[in-house]
């Protein structure tokens, strides 16, 4: 009879499968679900980190399942425009507490459901006390239930800045969200954030783990502080700004943030609004942000050279070859002799294999069917490159526009399917690996 | 030539030195392999033999134990001959050859090396433990290649206290971790006791992919080329 109480008492935290479903339902549209970045060690307790991040499962819209996405609460006492939980939504509202997050966590990962927790909330009562909740739920799964897995935190703007930093003491990775690609745009949208309660916050947690990585190398600290760092995402299609201005903002988010990853959201019009777009944002368009997001970040281009603040990205071309073509001057270059950097500027030739052409040119001389056989896609690259001095491409530049034309619409039907993967690890590995 | 050995990694050296020569040899361990009208030399394993070509082999590469362990764990079909190609050119060339990606030998063994270390990756997501009523974790799985150890150090630093069994119902195999030590055991069929709330989590799991999927994005065939069909079976939520 007393085990059987026990049982009832450790069963009473479950939660409820309506529970899970509203608040997993009102989380999914956030793109970021990456879980790499921790080296987390297991010193007892469950689970550690896997640095190049893992997915566990597949859903029927492409996406990988990686970290438990959910929001602790979706009652929330703000209005953003195009959010489906804000005030003025009527929709069923749910709250978890969070030893039903914490349970949940440990049995799904010892499952190896997940990878870990991708922890947020809407605004429930104030700031403050969402961001009390929150920290609660991850320092409880952390010291009560010994979890070493994954924990991707999202900051709640406005909320006392003491708050945010013991967070960052428990989570793995923690982000703001930028919201809307400009001030105005926010303003408009959505009234109660500004950019300053979303960038202060950043750039506090950015000094901070300065701070706190000096400290531990001095050994006064022993803890942990954000190993993940920091990512922030925005939704490009619900208000007018341009790829190029977009592209800026997010360069100086690299560059002065040290963000690990920026996503870019396509809007989705789940909510109808007079101040907000009837049609969904194009995929195309949130791809060929994420094209040029690698350019930046892996292959040494600045945003300059892309494209100008008053600018789109092409439709037509992906940006390395729109970039390309603006600059034939500089092509086609020597295969067997071309530094790295240049190598990684041929259109249809990704980081893994240029890394593969520096490895296998150290023992021959590469000729362009060696580049098939290591299979090197060609079909865009052999209009940029020669081959031990032999130049297989179109003989003048209009060929060329139009055969990477075809080439873009040939492929475009795998293109679009690839690029909303762009946002998991899975995807991450293949674009850093593959064809950009 | 065909060359039919016992599968183990001396009888495929042993093959191998019988082989060198012949420049139509063919390795196998597969009785599917043997043609019709083809007279198989039976080779018979000899543990000196193999050693000391193992020693001349590993004096030209020091990794190449591990490229051959990993080759005659592939579930390809001629993977052995893959294997055979890949070390001759070893012997001919006497030094590290991994990198010779142009050489079609060498690409054609290294891509076999790639297709394993991504399926244990895979499975490092794909794994789907249910719990016993003794508390062990249970996972029954079919990998395509002969994996099912590799498996073993990501999950027992992952979860230390938790006993498991990774059973490879194919090969008829598995790997058993009781908490502290862990070891490998031909395990034909397991009897399975879950444990009370098995079902529900299971229930619970099969929500949460449904509710995080996004129905107006349906991309089936993306889905299916990162997670593969065959893997399937063994996935609550995919039941
Ligand atoms: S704060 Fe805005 S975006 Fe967040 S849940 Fe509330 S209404 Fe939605």
């Amino acid at each position: 009879m007393f085990d059987f109480l026990i049982f009832i008492c450790y069963n009473s935290v479950m939660i409820t499968q309506e529970k899970l479903t509203i608040l997993t339902e009102s989380a999914k549209y956030d793109v970021s679900c990456s879980s790499s970045g921790s080296n987390r060690k297991n010193t007892g307790g469950i689970g550690n980190g896997y640095v190049s991040g893992c997915c566990h499962s597949f859903t029927p819209d492409g996406r990988c399942i990686s970290l438990l996405k959910i929001l602790l609460s979706n009652d929330c006492i703000y209005n953003c425009k195009y959010c489906p939980n804000r005030l003025d939504a009527d929709v069923p509202r749910a709250t978890a507490t969070p030893d039903e997050i914490c349970e949940l966590v440990i049995d799904f990962y010892k499952r190896n459901y997940i990878e870990g927790l991708f922890l947020s909330s809407a605004v429930c009562k104030n700031p403050d006390y969402t961001m009390e909740r929150l920290l609660l739920t991850v320092k409880k799964l952390r010291t009560e239930y010994h979890f070493q897995g994954y924990i991707h935190l999202k900051g709640i703007p406005r909320a006392d800045s003491l708050l945010m930093q013991e967070a960052a003491k428990y989570a793995d990775r923690m982000s703001y969200n930028i919201e809307l690609p400009s001030e105005q745009s926010l303003k408009l949208l959505a009234p109660q954030k500004s950019k300053e309660s979303l960038l202060l916050p950043m750039k506090e947690l950015t000094q901070q783990k300065i701070r706190f990585t000096e400290e531990k190398r001095k050994g006064q600290y022993k803890g942990h502080f954000l190993p993940a760092g920091q990512t922030t995402q925005m939704i490009i299609g619900a208000s007018p700004e341009r790829d190029g201005q977009i592209l800026r903002l997010t360069q100086s988010l690299y560059r002065k943030m040290d963000m690990k990853r920026v996503y870019y959201s396509s809007y989705v019009p789940i909510v109808r609004d007079s101040l907000l777009p009837d049609i969904p944002a194009g995929q195309l368009r949130e791809h060929r942000l994420y094209q040029a997001d690698w350019l930046l970040r892996f292959y040494g281009f600045t945003v300059e050279e892309l494209l100008t603040e008053n600018e789109n990205l092409s439709t037509e071309f992906d940006p390395k070859c729109a970039w390309a073509l603006k600059n034939m001057h500089l092509f086609p270059v020597e295969i067997n002799r071309a530094p790295l950097e240049l190598l990684l500027r041929v259109p249809g030739i990704g980081a893994k294999n240029a890394h593969k052409i520096l490895t296998a040119r150290r023992y021959a001389v590469l000729s362009f069917e060696d580049l098939a056989k290591m299979r090197v896609a060609l079909k865009r690259a052999k209009h940029f490159i020669t081959c031990n001095g032999k130049f297989f491409g179109a003989k003048n530049e209009n060929a060329v526009r139009g055969l990477l034309a075809a080439a873009e619409t040939q492929d475009s039907a795998q293109q679009m399917d690839l690029f909303h993967l762009l946002s998991t690890p899975q995807n991450a590995l293949i674009s850093l690996h593959g064809q950009l | 030539m065909i060359y039919f050995f016992d599968g183990t990694k001396s009888g495929f050296l042993t093959a191998f030195l019988h082989a060198f020569d012949d420049p139509d040899a063919l390795l196998t361990s597969k009785k599917a392999q043997l043609t019709l009208g083809q007279t198989p030399v039976f080779i018979q394993t000899d543990e000196s033999k193999a050693a000391r070509a193992l020693q001349r082999l590993r004096s030209f590469d020091c990794e190449f134990e591990h490229d051959l362990d990993f080759l005659l764990r592939s579930g390809m079909e001629n993977n052995e001959q893959i294997a055979f190609r890949y070390v001759r050119f070893l012997a001919k060339i006497k030094r590290p050859i991994r990198n010779q990606l142009a050489e079609s030998d060498v690409f054609a063994a290294v891509e076999c090396m790639k297709k394993i270390g991504l399926e244990i990756h895979h499975f490092h997501g794909f794994i789907r433990f249910m719990e016993t009523q003794s508390g062990v974790l249970y996972a029954p799985f079919s990998p395509d290649n002969d994996i099912c150890d590799l498996l073993v150090p990501h999950f027992r630093a992952r979860l230390p206290q938790y006993p498991f069994v990774l059973h490879d119902v194919k090969r008829k195999t598995a790997a058993v971790y009781d908490g502290k030590n862990y070891f490998i055991a031909p395990l034909d069929k397991a009897d399975v006791l879950l444990s009370a709330d098995e079902t529900e989590w299971q229930a619970l799991w099969k929500k949460y992919y449904n509710a995080v999927n996004i129905p107006s994005r349906e991309r089936l065939k993306q889905m299916r080329g990162f997670m593969p069909v065959r893997y399937w079976k063994f996935m609550p939520e995919k039941q």
